[in-house]
């Protein structure tokens, strides 16, 4: 206790301030940009970490990673393009509300709940340092891989109406993690002989193009401003009000977040996922229905999650001296350096620090979250703005933010097709939240079912109770679903329409039943080809693609059959639908070949100079704007953005062919 | 007119197709402002901007050690430039290693930072390197040790149980080809039966997996050793069995940072009445070598002018004798000594100009008891 008041009592020595002011605000910014995340903050306050004292590194450090998830808010909900691959869940909820113009009730609710999960996260940290070894010890391989199982499955299941898309979307996204090394064996897996790929597709990369970039392609085509309404409508206080009754909400997505955070393997996207599907997996009867048309409930819990997620990463990290992700691993190492060291003795010989940890924690998510009130206020107009038009400066953001992971060029293409993927599936309702938690949770699931199957006999690890707890969770809705079924056959109904309900991803215009076909087909044969090309493997590398792209082949081998059986059925598309469908196809092939421009400027350009290019020219062409300074106006800010961040955040710009030194 | 336009958008469509896969053929080297070229010449002076290249991500161990020394080496070396860090990550740290012998240049503008990992798929021949340890030029290196213990539920409470010791130990690895395979090595020339479990994320991770008692044999780098392994073995949880050593006058002795443990030679002697010697021996000292004694290096491309090398060689050595330096690299090299480039490069290439037998040795160890078979060149 004296050591909690008296970290506390060093916040009030102005510099731990202002570090933990400038770590805030490095974290915040960073946040808003699209795709760039924790470990661009990481980036940018490297060089600082090393010259100062160790507790005015931890409120820098602590400062930046507390607040990431706060304002990357703000892009997912008012735009629809993720702000960090966990924000991308707000796509569901969250940017449906800006579309009906409650764009300022989405965003106070989704600060009140960040600042709530930071709140808790600390306060959760603080209970449980003294308690979590036994806990975290508690939880093994088997218990781990299960959580991966119910993670996949949850979402998929959660895909109403349209479960059997939602299961072909998640084997898809594992089998797209499965790009890369593999974990038990030193295989590289689908890499086509290229050593780039060898440590699998970037996560980011993947969550910016099959959301973000289908994004840009289907509006840049509608030619339309995001909201569809001309007002911020509710006001901000209206988010706040709404927040205090949903408590149990940002409770409970708070407590998930956290064990996802303490779970090795789990993370930031999976844990805001998986507090989403509990909250909508436990809302009650009809209000279930509301859950991707603009519930509040579903900004709540995954914002509450997102920050919660940071606090619970930093148990493993300072107990066990494991850090959760890039974030957790610097301020790992910035311990050391200071000599500390964590582990068991943590706890009594450096509680001092862990408490200015945790304090800094709490302080910057009650200051993050004041700041995100002031800088959404006038970057919420962006939602009325013409689509076109902010295309013209987030294409070239987009593909920047996806470049750092891996720092390859030939990630910009496959972003392109990605993002073309995106669209189809976004056109032909099939739900990507599966298709995201399937691509984050493969390797893992790979590995700790290796990790079971080694270490356990089957009747060993089956049986233990937080595997039989897990799996009654995942076996019990099918029951249920099983038993109303039979209760309606007793009861015989009118018999309910089986189109699929237009729920996750609320889509204007669908694709005619024939491309339905080809759609099917076509993941059917990616999961074909996949299952060939997986016989070279070695043996531990070959099981998961075989039994992934054997399910995903039979699923989609169904879908075919269903959609063909359909299309039997309705005949062939009237020719008004037909010649719409012809229409969409046409404009949004021209957004596909704008964004294939910039890629290709970028290739023999490099970034910068691509960029300087492009935007004058899309604005000209495409975008229109209403006065001709903005032709000049506009790539100036985004090029000075640009190199600003590559001389002070450490981003790194693509090179081209003619390399012109920027 | 719509026809038209249908046509120019399909010849422009066909246009950027044909140029991508001409970019797809080569695609422009990404990272490192500086290209080959530069002055080169023998007394060439100290270019103003060097850039270190850490084929790890950013935060990590190799990483830290980068950005620790980064800032005493600018203060240092001759010509003070100023130094970058920059991260070029993948494939197990091969994708930056392999760019930087490619395109790193000779003139030192670029130099690159190795680990473990660096080392050993070179080591075993593997087919992605492109790099060559016997040709690059080491500038400085630092070592590491490590401390292998089991769980005292195997029934062994010390090392000297080990004599007779006939169960089968289990151990939690990462992958067979990093520096888990010089733990592999030692337990062979010991030869104590394992069985192994790859798939592990990392050292913590296996070491939570022997307190929760699904593994029951591990090792850890020193700091963790004494940070998380000591308690356990205080409270009676672990049992250590040796440690790596450190090499002196080509003989390997006592960690002086564990120096309670005995190492893996004594161990053996005590067991076998013998010093260890042999090929499966032989094949543990060089693993040994390139993963623990001269872990972390920075190095320069072959054809980098005498002048450069020879200054940070000299920054090394004045580096490992500054009081304040050393107080500071307590903690973060973990208390093992810089060491000049000129001092360790017969060592170095005495270790990665491994031989034949004993590189075949060991790939036949890894494809007969852990069933992995690697691509060689």
């Amino acid at each position: 206790m004296d050591a909690a008041l008296s970290a506390l009592g060093s916040f009030l020595d102005p510099t731990m301030f202002i570090y933990l002011g400038i770590g805030v605000i490095a974290g915040l910014i960073v946040g808003v940009i699209p795709g760039l995340g924790g470990t661009a903050a990481v980036a940018i306050l490297l060089p600082f970490i090393f010259v100062l004292d160790p507790h005015p590194a931890m409120a820098l450090i602590i400062g930046a990673v507390a607040v990431v998830h706060h304002s990357d808010a703000i892009a997912s909900i008012l735009m629809g393009i993720p702000g960090s691959s966990s924000a991308a869940v707000l796509l569901l909820d969250g940017h449906e509300m800006a579309k009906q113009g409650k764009g300022a009730k989405a965003l106070s609710l989704a600060f009140m709940s960040s600042m709530a999960g930071g709140l808790i996260g600390a306060i959760g940290l603080t209970v449980s340092i003294p308690l979590a070894r036994p806990l975290v010890l508690l939880f093994g391989s088997p218990e781990i891989f299960m959580l991966t199982v119910l993670g996949i499955s949850l979402t998929a299941l959660l895909s109403k109406g349209n479960l059997l898309k939602g299961l072909i979307a998640g084997a898809f996204g594992v089998l797209l993690g499965q790009v890369g090394a593999a974990p038990a064996s030193p295989d590289y897996r689908f890499n086509f002989g290229q050593l780039w790929l060898s440590n699998g597709i970037d996560l980011v990369a993947v969550a910016l193009a099959i959301f973000g970039l289908a994004e840009v392609i289907h509006l840049v085509a509608a030619k339309t401003a995001v909201a569809n309404v001309t007002t911020l409508g509710t006001g901000w206080l209206d988010g706040v009000k709404e927040f205090f009754p949903n408590f149990i909400h940002v409770l409970r997505g708070a407590l998930i977040g956290m064990w996802a955070g303490v779970l090795p393997g789990v993370g930031a996207t999976a844990g805001t996922w998986m507090a989403y599907g509990q909250a909508q997996a436990t809302a009650k009867g009809e209000s279930k229905k509301k859950f991707g048309k603009g519930d509040p409930r579903g900004v709540i819990a995954p914002e509450s999650a997102a920050n919660s997620v940071e606090a619970g990463d930093l148990i493993p990290t300072l107990l066990f001296g494991i850090p959760g992700g890039a974030p957790s691993a610097l301020l790992l190492g910035a311990l050391l350096i200071f000599g500390i060291e964590p582990g068991p003795r943590i706890i009594t010989d450096h509680l001092d620090t862990i408490y200015v940890i945790i304090w800094s924690f709490a302080i910057a998510s009650i200051v993050g979250s004041l700041l995100c009130f002031v800088i959404a206020k006038p970057l919420s107009k962006l939602s009325f703005v013409r689509f076109p038009l902010l295309a013209a400066g987030l294409i070239p953001i987009l593909f920047m933010a996806g470049f750092q992971g891996s720092l390859q060029l030939q990630i910009l293409p496959l972003m392109l097709v990605i993002g073309v993927v995106g669209w189809l599936m976004k056109v032909f309702d099939f739900p990507r939240a599966p298709f995201l938690i399937g691509f984050v949770l493969s390797i893992p699931l790979e590995r700790y079912y290796y990790l079971t199957d080694n270490l356990y006999s089957f009747s060993e690890w089956a049986l233990r109770p937080g595997v039989l707890i897990m799996a009654a969770i995942l076996v019990l809705p099918l029951v249920l679903a099983g038993i109303r079924m039979i209760r309606a056959r007793r009861r015989p109904q009118p018999v309910v329409d089986e189109i699929p309900e237009d729920d996750d991803e609320a889509t204007s215009e669908l694709g005619p039943r024939k491309w339905s076909i080809f759609v099917s087909g076509g993941f059917f044969v990616i999961f074909v080809f996949a299952f060939i090309l997986a016989q070279q493997f070695a043996l531990a590398a070959r099981l998961l693609p075989n039994v992934i792209t054997i399910i995903g082949a039979l699923l989609s081998l169904a879908s075919f059959i269903i959609e063909w059986r359909k299309f039997r059925k309705e005949g062939p598309a009237s020719e008004e639908s037909t010649h719409k469908w012809r229409h969409l196809l046409r404009i949004t092939g021209m957004s596909t070949l704008w964004l294939l421009t910039f890629v290709v400027l970028t290739f023999v350009f490099g970034l910068i100079i691509a960029t300087a290019i492009y935007i004058p020219l899309f604005l000209w062409i495409v975008a229109k704007p209403k006065r001709w300074w903005t032709l000049m106006t506009y790539p100036l800010v985004i090029i000075a953005a640009l190199l600003l961040a590559q001389q002070f955040a450490g981003l790194t710009m693509p090179v081209g062919y003619i390399n012109f030194g920027i | 007119m719509k026809k038209k336009h249908m046509r120019s958008a399909a010849i422009a469509a066909i246009g950027v197709v044909a140029s991508l896969v001409l970019a797809g053929c080569s695609v422009p080297q990404q990272g490192g402002g500086g290209k080959a070229g530069g002055d080169t010449s023998a007394d060439a002076k100290m270019p103003s901007q060097v850039t270190m290249v850490v084929p790890f991500a950013a935060g990590g161990g190799t990483d830290t050690w980068a950005r620790f020394i980064a800032p005493y080496l600018q203060q240092t070396v001759e010509g003070s430039p100023k130094i970058v860090v920059e991260n070029v990550e993948g494939g197990e740290s091969i994708t930056g290693a392999n760019q930087f012998v490619t395109s790193g240049g000779t003139d030192g503008k670029q130099l690159l930072v190795t680990s473990g990992s660096t080392y050993l798929p070179a080591l075993l021949n593997r087919k992605e390197v492109k790099y060559d340890f016997t040709k690059l030029i080491p500038l400085m290196v630092n070592g590491t040790g490590g401390a292998v213990y089991v769980s005292p539920k195997t029934g062994i409470k010390k090392a000297s149980d080990l004599a007779g010791y006939d169960k089968t130990l289990v151990y939690g690895g990462i992958s067979a080809t990093g520096n888990d395979l010089v733990t592999l090595l030692a337990m062979d020339v010991l030869g104590i039966p394992i069985k192994a479990t790859f798939g592990f994320e990392g050292r913590g991770p296996a070491r939570l997996a022997l307190e929760r008692g699904e593994i029951n044999l591990d090792y850890q780098t020193t700091s963790a050793y004494i940070s998380q392994v000591e308690p356990m073995v205080e409270e009676g949880k672990a049992t250590p069995l040796f440690s790596f050593g450190v090499p002196e006058n080509g003989k390997i002795v006592r960690d002086p940072a564990l120096p309670d443990l005995p190492t893996l030679e004594e161990v053996y002697q005590n067991i076998n009445g013998s010093e260890p010697s042999g090929t499966a021996y032989d094949a543990y000292r060089a693993f040994l070598t390139a993963g623990y004694f001269y872990q972390k290096g920075l190095w320069a491309n072959e054809g980098t002018p005498d002048s450069i090398v020879n200054a940070w060689r000299d920054a090394a050595t004045t580096l490992s004798k500054d009081a304040t330096f050393n107080e500071k690299a307590k903690d973060a090299l973990g208390g093992y000594p810089l060491i000049s480039g000129a001092e360790a490069k017969d060592d170095l290439k005495q270790a990665f100009s491994i031989k034949d037998e004993v590189r075949q040795y060991t790939l036949d160890l890894l494809k007969d008891k852990y069933d992995v078979t690697l691509e060689t060149k």
